[in-house]
């Protein structure tokens, strides 16, 4: 029994804001029983559902419905809910820092635009431009590639990053630093990259 | 039911890419206008929750309802019992009532026809 755990490996991903998790579970030095695509596209199932329950539940309904707070970029001086591609944003930079100290967990996911309001989130790798740009262009349809960057191989999965309520609208065409100011909503405003080691 | 002149529109549906039926209707013509320069952004592809019109089952419940209680929904804004949120005019706040009206009577047209014609999730 001692060898047969000793023998499994569970990578676990903690998602954001739900405290959901993602398990694989493999035995050693056999294959793995998800794919990378599986893989990722749960990953971003989790992702989210998570940003859309904010976006609704908290969201929608405290600053829309109930009208008891605002949603700010500035959310600090403001009091106010940060906005859901902040929070979307401050989950992914926890989990990397989280899973720096993590070494079976080696993955990232960031979201980027082809019109970045910070220019930090623009794309950088081939795969990242191509599949920002296809999905702007394909919409409801989500972009995988494998790419090689420093020597290690990738599988890169992009998945468009949508204008679901009007501040988001507002907040990238109001922006001084926005390339872009004629967002309606439903555009494609960018995406979210999942990256994981092969 | 209003007669359907043209079934391979321009435009393309999300879910499969489907053609946006066009009607001979002159007010529909024209509120097909509409729904495809604001609403198809959402209702085309499902985005927050919007309810597709090609999919009969997010529909049957809807075309029933008073036309009235959609007018106000798509003109005044709408939260669904999950919180999801229609906002005002579809986030457009330059469309006039006519024309909102005008795309929620296309978007009824369509999803009757899917009813009707399909009765079955495209």
């Amino acid at each position: 029994m001692k060898l047969l755990s000793k023998s499994l490996v569970t990578l676990g991903v903690m998602a954001t804001l739900g405290g959901l998790s993602v398990a694989v579970a493999a035995d050693v030095g056999s294959t793995p029983s998800i794919t990378p695509k599986a893989m990722a596209d749960a990953l971003h199932l989790v992702m989210d559902s998570d940003r859309a329950v904010y976006t609704k539940k908290i969201v929608n309904r405290l600053v829309k419905k109930e009208k008891v707070i605002k949603a700010s970029e500035h959310f600090e001086d403001d009091k106010a809910l940060v906005l859901p591609a902040q929070m979307f944003r401050f989950g992914s930079e926890l989990a990397a820092k989280r899973a720096a100290d993590m070494p079976d967990v080696n993955f990232n996911y960031s979201l980027q635009s082809m019109w970045p309001v910070n220019k930090q989130n623009a794309p950088k790798t081939e795969a990242e431009k191509a599949g920002l740009k296809f999905v702007a262009e394909n919409k409801g349809e989500n972009y995988y590639a494998e790419e090689t960057l420093g020597g290690k191989k990738y599988f890169t999965a992009i998945y468009a990053d949508t204008a679901v309520a009007p501040v988001c609208v507002s907040c990238h065409n109001d922006h001084k630093d926005s390339p872009k100011r004629d967002f309606k909503l439903g555009d494609v405003m960018g995406g979210v990259v999942i990256r994981i080691p092969l | 039911m209003a007669a359907v002149v043209v079934l391979f529109a321009a435009a393309t549906a999300g879910a499969g890419s489907l053609p946006y039926v066009e009607f001979s209707d002159e007010h529909l013509y024209f509120g097909r206008i509409v729904w495809l320069g604001t609403c198809e952004n959402c209702h085309g592809y499902g985005v927050a929750d919007a309810p597709i019109p090609m999919k009969p089952n997010e529909w049957r419940h809807r075309v029933s309802k008073q036309r009235e209680i959609l007018y106000d929904h798509a003109i005044n804004g709408f939260f669904g019992p999950d919180d999801s949120y229609m906002p005002e005019r579809g986030g457009n706040t330059a469309l006039s009532d006519a024309e909102v009206k005008a795309a929620v009577d296309y978007m009824v047209e369509l999803a009757k026809f899917y009813i009707d014609e399909t009765g079955e999730e495209k």
